[in-house]
């Protein structure tokens, strides 16, 4: 088949979308209550090389992906993050999920060529109460994460806030305006503010928490770890200091065009329309 | 006791996307549950395998012979147990099955012309190392078509392959197999 026309028309036609995701690792300097990957800073780290990762992103360009993701565990407690992130965003946009906890002033230095990039930096901020967001997300998370933001606004680098809760609808609608004032004041501005839901997987399953998320819920949105290709970035997830698999499309990761094609076939499958998909981006 | 399998059986609920049509209603095989851990190795093994030991121009009753002869002289543990369920399904008397197991003379059980030299060209398959003695390449060749000794052999080398693969993996037989297995008062 041609893969390229093929994933192309896909992207095109919105049945899978053209971001190609990346999971760096898997340890992470937090171990948030929530973490559908188990992170914590002693466990299995599972890291996809870097040059695996910008060969893969070089196969995505000629296939047709519009653009990337890195998410983990916490990409920049790797030394070579923000030298990746800028080599994905010379080529196309790219997202870089963080905890924002380790930007410190070396960090952000390294970090200043992405401000002339197409890249957004999206940090996790749930609550806009210290001890309640540091309830589920680790001491001082709070500070630094509103120490950070500012830091790299005022570099120009893009900046993103993801919020995530157990039931985004049922929050008090007087402590959403505050986190949202919060995020104005950082000259973050509402369209790059999202709000999700926490997905039932990971430690949040050990710890009853989210909603379900499975094959029918979510887009095809291919994801490649060091371990193999998945459904979605909500796919490779840890429970128990297990990989799951229920999303696992491929061990196949290179040539690239395995895995799309593989997921190509999948999203055929989906049924149409997408009422039932949730909003968890 | 059994031990435990070298690798995790991927559960129906952790069963990879493009592997989920292999586990049916019941209870995946360990093979196809270990094969799951690589999803694009079972989607093009397990049909090959049903292809390469099921019937095709020769019948199950031949196929299932040559599956346990074969793993009985590779002594994979899991297939002539699983196996020895499946032929005695087939047909095969309980002393056909304990001469394929090699727990009594073959030749003795084994009377039809053609089957002995089936055996004796699985036997030569399934242990030889290098070409085999022409005198069983003479004897297969006078009892089975081209395509039949293809079929045979093919499904010798793919039971050699399953042989070593549920042995390596220390694979566990079934508890259906198992309860078979004593209700036919077979160790």
């Amino acid at each position: 088949m041609d893969s390229m026309s093929a994933l192309a028309d896909a992207v095109s036609a919105g049945t899978v979308n053209g971001r190609l995701w990346f999971y760096s690792n898997y340890h992470c300097n937090l171990q948030c209550s929530y973490c559908l990957t188990e992170s914590g800073p002693l466990v299995k780290r599972r890291e996809f090389g870097r040059d695996a990762i910008l060969a893969r992103a070089a196969e995505a360009q000629e296939l047709g992906f519009t653009g990337f993701g890195m998410t983990g565990g916490e990409p920049f407690i790797r030394d070579d993050m923000p030298q990746l992130v800028a080599e994905l965003g010379s080529e196309l946009p790219t997202i870089v999920l963080s905890n924002g906890t380790l930007l410190n002033e070396r960090r952000l230095r390294e970090l200043e060529p992405l401000a002339d990039l197409p890249v957004h930096v999206q940090i996790s901020l749930d609550r806009p109460d210290p001890v309640e967001n540091d309830d589920m997300r680790g001491p001082e998370n709070f500070r630094k994460v509103m120490e950070a933001i500012p830091k790299l606004v005022e570099r120009g680098i893009g900046v993103r806030i993801a919020t995530t809760l157990p039931d985004p609808d049922a929050v008090d609608p007087e402590e959403r305006e505050r986190l949202c004032e919060l995020h104005r004041a950082m000259g973050i501005p509402d369209e790059d503010h999202v709000v999700r839901p926490i997905v039932n997987r990971g430690r949040a399953v050990t710890n009853a928490m989210g909603v379900l998320a499975g094959f029918e819920q979510l887009e095809p949105e291919l994801t490649l770890t060091a371990e193999g290709a998945f459904y979605s970035p909500f796919g490779p997830t840890v429970r128990g200091g297990r990989l799951d698999t229920d999303l696992l499309v491929s061990r196949t990761t290179r040539p690239l065009s395995e895995p799309a094609t593989a997921l190509l076939r999948l999203a055929e499958q989906m049924p149409e329309g997408d009422d039932a998909r949730i909003g968890i981006r | 006791m059994h031990p435990s399998p070298l690798v995790e059986l991927i559960d129906r609920e952790q069963a990879p996307l493009l592997a989920r049509r292999f586990y049916g209603d019941g209870a995946a095989s360990p093979i196809t549950a270990s094969l799951a851990q690589v999803p694009e190795l079972l989607e093009v093994a397990l049909p090959f395998v049903g292809v390469a030991l099921g019937p095709v121009s020769l019948g199950a009753r031949a196929k299932e012979v040559a599956i346990l002869r074969t793993s009985a002289l590779l002594e994979c543990r899991y297939c002539v147990r699983s196996h020895t369920v499946v032929a005695l399904d087939v047909g095969l008397s309980l002393e056909e099955v304990g001469a394929l197991r090699g727990e009594r003379p073959v030749d003795t059980v084994f009377t039809d012309e053609r089957e002995r030299a089936m055996i004796a060209w699985i036997d030569a398959v399934a242990l030889g190392r290098g070409p085999v003695d022409p005198d069983v390449q003479a004897g297969a060749s006078a009892v089975l078509d081209d395509h039949e000794l293809v079929e045979l052999t093919m499904a010798v080398t793919a039971t050699l392959m399953l042989n070593r693969y549920c042995t390596a993996l220390d694979l566990p037989t079934s508890p259906e197999t198992e309860a078979r297995l004593a209700a036919a008062g077979i160790t």
